[in-house]
């Protein structure tokens, strides 16, 4: 890093122009060719994927994930990136436990058992024949996908060797299938190799795996399978008419979860983000009201889905999740359905609350402070890089933290010491940017209640762009925001196909994404053109060529 | 609505947390420890993010005659058992970005690969290329500690994955290895490995692991050349078990024998209530694992790269560890981030005071051990990566020339020390990483 205030930095305005126009010259080349399908690299089940799978395979109310250890990130961002997901010696160790206690249980309680179990020797069925059985709808099952002779085999000899060491039919059974779920086969998703040269369209059960994996979490289900198997997966109104289907299914919960979190950051919450319990006592000590806040970007992702609401609802809304709790919190009065006040549900957003869109909803607000007070710098920065997609770069080395400075007297607000900040030419091309995007948020304290002094002095929340417009608030901030809502809409979108490819984007896959944009502005900002569009873009429904790196 | 109801709670604890219990009680076949013999040599490294407040670290005073200075003040029980070292530095964690490039290759002195995950690349670290080479001597090659998860994520802003700051042990330069947090997991896992399999459940492990590395094979045929290698992690962990478990079960033949018991009656919590008694927990189960000999190698990460981890439990501390260690060199800061990483080395000294506890002989484990305690910045302010704060604690079988403070000239390879501790450990090598030779001064010969 140059040395503060020297003269041969060049600007970040330059430099972003100059890399922008860099970026577009080779995204232009590479869309030349029309939009091209990426790789399909195999990837070991995620902890949650794998947890619910189980869950969906044996039809147990068990949830193992804490079992295992968390997944690192990659690609967009995501703890669904094939190329990140490892596997460990600890985890084959936890995989054989988890096995060994899923079947014990399936053994024992009457709903797996029931499942597992179809057939039983008999007068006129051999113990062989029943297993055969049992091998051959349970395998598809759990391998997600129809299953060989010659891959089940192994299977049944594996159960003929315990019977062998003295087992019994039931017992026999439920080791050779502990044995499945340890196999690669059912621990990673895996696509048909493509070695026919060119880009080919998924086979049926490769794209009911990827769809079901985005919307559930988990492995696909009878109706799925039985789609995948007619051969009609691919056609463009199966899929459309599917995706309602799926989104209206509880487990598409799972999505709505693990995507928000990882997107908007929230999952720090409850580690390093986690408001001080000293200070926030109320908070640390309800359950209630952390479910409650942690939930409220969730359920809304959700319902935006679910009723196809604009995208631009993320930005600012009419509608809102609400609970009695929320409602207590923020200290207003709220249109709650009565006989379920307590669950989190859609509602009106009242008139001049400031409670509409991502930015007013105190996981959000929390997720982007410090512990122990708010930050407009944390804010700005969190709007660059979570709504906007385009992350400030990182502060040079060993320039002084003005924000929290105690060589300034005390008297100083913090919003005087980042503008001092930004009189160091060093500071101010990135924070000139970041700060403007945080002050509007100073009305919402770490827990997002609202305020209009902070320390005895009335709160200051007056922005000004670069450009020289000025502006005040939550609501201002979200115009400035709406303004923009073009990067917003792009950002939004490589997450979402990023996650859904559960892998990094390339060069090439700009290209769908710009696809993908045109689509939804056209269409209004829909929210389900822009899951219908990941789901039909060439992307998810094809595979490269084996060999051919994008 | 009911089933909604439960699905919040389970979303709210992120699972409904059922653990995988042991039926306890009935694996408690009592284990007779072994004989005395040679004692093995131990290796562990503790790792803390953030760097030091430089001005209180560095010891006044050459060699045996030095000063511990304010922040090293808790080893002074242990002064002549640890070795401090001054001017270490990773030459491969020169440039890059602040953090990463530096905390990942703490202990494999290489230069990471800038990725946000596509291509991840590091080296294998130093406690991974002495496991690989005495896997077989213990019932676990390993130990892989923490007490926060992975760090969650890209960091978008430097443009690394932030698997790259919550790994620092590495057994190839693609495989990071998973770390476990929770206490219970890890003291039933030692628990486990140290009481071996019965004949018959080891025969109906290995037909078990027979048939998952059949389909392995199966599947490998029918992969492309870059999948093949994700599906080699899978086979080599595999086997690894699969020898494991034969080692295990052999009964009387089992070569291995445990050289303490563990405590049946400590059943330590899965989910310790501060930092403070998360942290401890995990140094008693190093310092039991290495009591016990169930691995004679250990990790263990304080935290994440750029952890802010609140210390305000600490009298005098308001802020998060990762903000404090951006003190601009203000004097209240500094201060708290002196007490931030006193506390650190507080941990430290009990980890080498409960290993010098146990006796083993007419010596200690802690004789027998090499406990480095690292962080792969000096100055967090500035992300400086020359003058690391490094630490040895144990003699390492009598082979370390411990309570001296060993200055080197400027930028002298952090990997010589590696060098020497892969010596002692009885896993020599050649050359490590950008190393020169041994560290000079350390070892006493042979």
């Amino acid at each position: 890093m140059p040395p503060i205030g020297s003269p041969k930095v060049p600007s970040l305005d330059a430099r972003e122009q100059f890399s922008g126009w860099v970026e577009r010259a080779l995204q232009a080349t590479a869309c030349s060719d029309g939009i091209k399908a990426g790789p399909s690299p195999i990837r070991r089940l995620n902890r949650d994927e794998y947890a619910a799978t189980l869950r969906d395979l044996l039809e147990m109310q068990l949830d193992v994930s804490a079992s295992l250890p968390a997944d690192g990130a990659g690609g967009e961002g995501f703890d669904n990136a094939a190329e990140t997901l490892f596997l460990s010696p600890l985890h084959s160790e936890k995989y054989m436990e988890i096995a060994k206690f899923a079947m014990d249980f399936a053994a024992r309680e009457f709903k797996p058992r029931a499942k597992i179990l179809i057939a039983r020797p008999g007068p006129g069925v051999t113990d062989e024949q029943a297993a055969r059985e049992v091998f051959a709808n349970f395998l598809p099952n759990a391998f997600r996908r129809p299953v060989t002779d010659a891959e089940m085999l192994p299977y049944i000899d594996l159960y003929r060797a315990a019977r062998k060491a003295g087992q019994t039919y039931d017992d026999g059974i439920f080791f050779a299938l502990r044995g499945a779920l340890v196999s690669p086969m059912f621990l990673f998703r895996r696509e048909p190799i493509n070695d026919t040269g060119a880009e080919r369209p998924l086979d049926g059960y490769s794209l009911a795996n990827r769809l079901s994996y985005l919307l559930w979490g988990s492995m696909p289900d009878e109706l799925l399978f039985d789609v995948a198997a007619s051969g009609k997966l691919h056609e463009p109104e199966v899929l459309k008419e599917l995706i309602g289907v799926m989104l209206r299914n509880e487990k598409s919960r799972n999505f709505a979860n693990r995507f928000v979190e990882q997107w908007l950051h929230t999952r720090d919450l409850s580690g390093t983000k986690a408001p001080d319990a000293a200070l926030f006592p109320t908070y640390a000590a309800s359950e209630e009201l952390r479910s409650d806040i942690r939930l409220q970007p969730v359920y809304f992702f959700r319902e935006i889905f679910l009723r196809d609401e604009s995208v631009l609802s993320f930005i600012d809304s009419k509608y809102t999740i609400a609970t009695g709790g929320l409602a207590k919190h923020f200290g207003i009065k709220m249109p709650l359905k009565q006989n379920q006040a307590q669950q989190p549900h859609w509602v009106e957003v009242p008139e001049g609350s400031n409670r509409g869109g991502l930015l007013s909803m105190p996981a959000i607000l929390a997720v982007s402070s410090y512990p122990y007070r708010t930050s407009p710098v944390l804010r700005g920065a969190w709007i660059l890089e979570a709504l906007l997609g385009t992350p400030p770069p990182p502060p040079p080395p060993n320039v002084p933290d003005l924000e929290d400075s105690k060589s300034h007297t005390a008297s100083k607000s913090v919003r005087e010491r980042l503008a001092q900040h930004r009189q160091n030419p060093a500071c101010a091309s990135c924070h000139s940017r970041i700060d403007p995007l945080g002050f509007p948020l100073e009305n919402y304290d770490v827990l997002g209640r609202w305020r209009d002094t902070d320390g005895g002095q009335p709160v200051d929340a007056s922005a000004e762009l670069m450009d020289g417009t000025k502006f005040s608030g939550p609501e201002g901030l979200k115009k400035v925001l709406l303004d923009r809502k073009d990067l917003f809409v792009r950002n939004l979108t490589a997450k979402m196909l990023g996650y859904a490819l559960g892998r990094g984007l390339t060069l090439s896959d700009s290209c769908t994404i710009d696809d993908i944009v045109a689509q939804v502005k056209k269409n209004n900002y829909s929210s389900r053109t822009l899951l219908e569009g990941v789901v039909l873009s060439r992307p998810f429904r094809y595979q490269a060529p084996e060999g051919k790196k994008q | 609505m009911k089933d909604l109801r439960i699905s919040r709670r389970a979303l709210l604890r992120g699972g409904a947390g059922v653990a995988i219990g042991l039926p306890w009680l009935e694996a408690m076949a009592a284990t007779t420890p072994g004989s005395a013999g040679k004692p093995p040599i131990r290796m562990a490294a503790l790792y803390m993010p953030n760097g030091v407040n430089v001005s209180a670290w560095t010891p006044k005073g050459v060699g045996r005659d030095f000063e511990l200075s304010p922040t090293l003040q808790p080893l002074a029980p242990l002064k002549d058992k640890v070795t401090v070292f001054s001017n270490l530095w990773n030459q491969g964690s020169k440039g890059g970005d602040g953090h990463y490039v530096k905390e990942a290759a703490i202990l494999t002195c290489n230069t990471i690969k800038k990725t946000p995950g596509a291509d991840i690349s590091n080296g294998v670290s130093i406690d991974q290329l002495a496991a690989q080479r005495t896997a077989d001597a213990t019932p676990l090659p390993s130990l892989e500690l923490g007490v926060t998860p992975v760090a969650i994520g890209v960091d978008a802003v430097v443009g690394y994955t932030r698997i790259y700051g919550s790994h620092i042990a590495w057994s190839s330069p693609t495989t990071p290895l998973a770390r476990e947090i929770n206490p219970r997991s890890v003291w039933e896992r030692l628990f486990r490995a140290g009481k071996g399999t019965s004949a018959n459940a080891a025969k109906m492990d290995k037909l078990l692991l027979d048939r998952v590395l059949g389909d392995a094979r199966t599947l490998r045929t029918q992969l492309g050349s870059s999948d093949k290698q994700r599906l080699d992690e899978y086979l080599s962990v595999m086997r690894s078990m699969e020898e494991r478990v034969e080692r295990s079960s052999q009964g009387t033949k089992r070569t291995w024998k445990p050289r303490a018991a563990m405590d049946p009656k400590f059943l330590p919590p899965e989910r310790p209530e501060s930092h403070a008694e998360h942290v401890r927990l995990m140094m008693d189960m190093i310092a039991t694992a290495f009591e016990t000999d169930t691995t004679r190698i250990a990790t263990f990460m304080f935290g994440n790269a750029v952890s802010n981890v609140s210390f305000r439990f600490l009298e005098g501390v308001t802020a998060g560890h990762h903000d404090v260690s951006h003190h601009s060199n203000e004097e209240e800061k500094l201060k708290q981030y002196q007490i931030i990483n006193r506390w650190h080395i507080e941990q430290y000294s009990y980890l080498l005071q409960k290993l010098a506890s146990m006796k083993e002989g007419e010596s200690t484990v802690l004789d027998n051990s090499m406990v480095l305690f690292a962080s792969a910045l000096s100055d967090g302010n500035k992300h400086d990566p020359h003058r690391l704060p490094i630490l040895l604690g144990g003699r390492g079988g009598g082979r370390i020339q411990s309570g001296q403070h060993l200055v080197y000239g400027e930028d002298h390879p952090l990997a010589n020390l590696y060098v020497s501790m892969l010596d002692a450990f009885g896993t020599p090598v050649e050359r490590f990483g950008d190393s020169t030779g041994p560290l000079a001064g350390l070892l006493r010969d042979v």
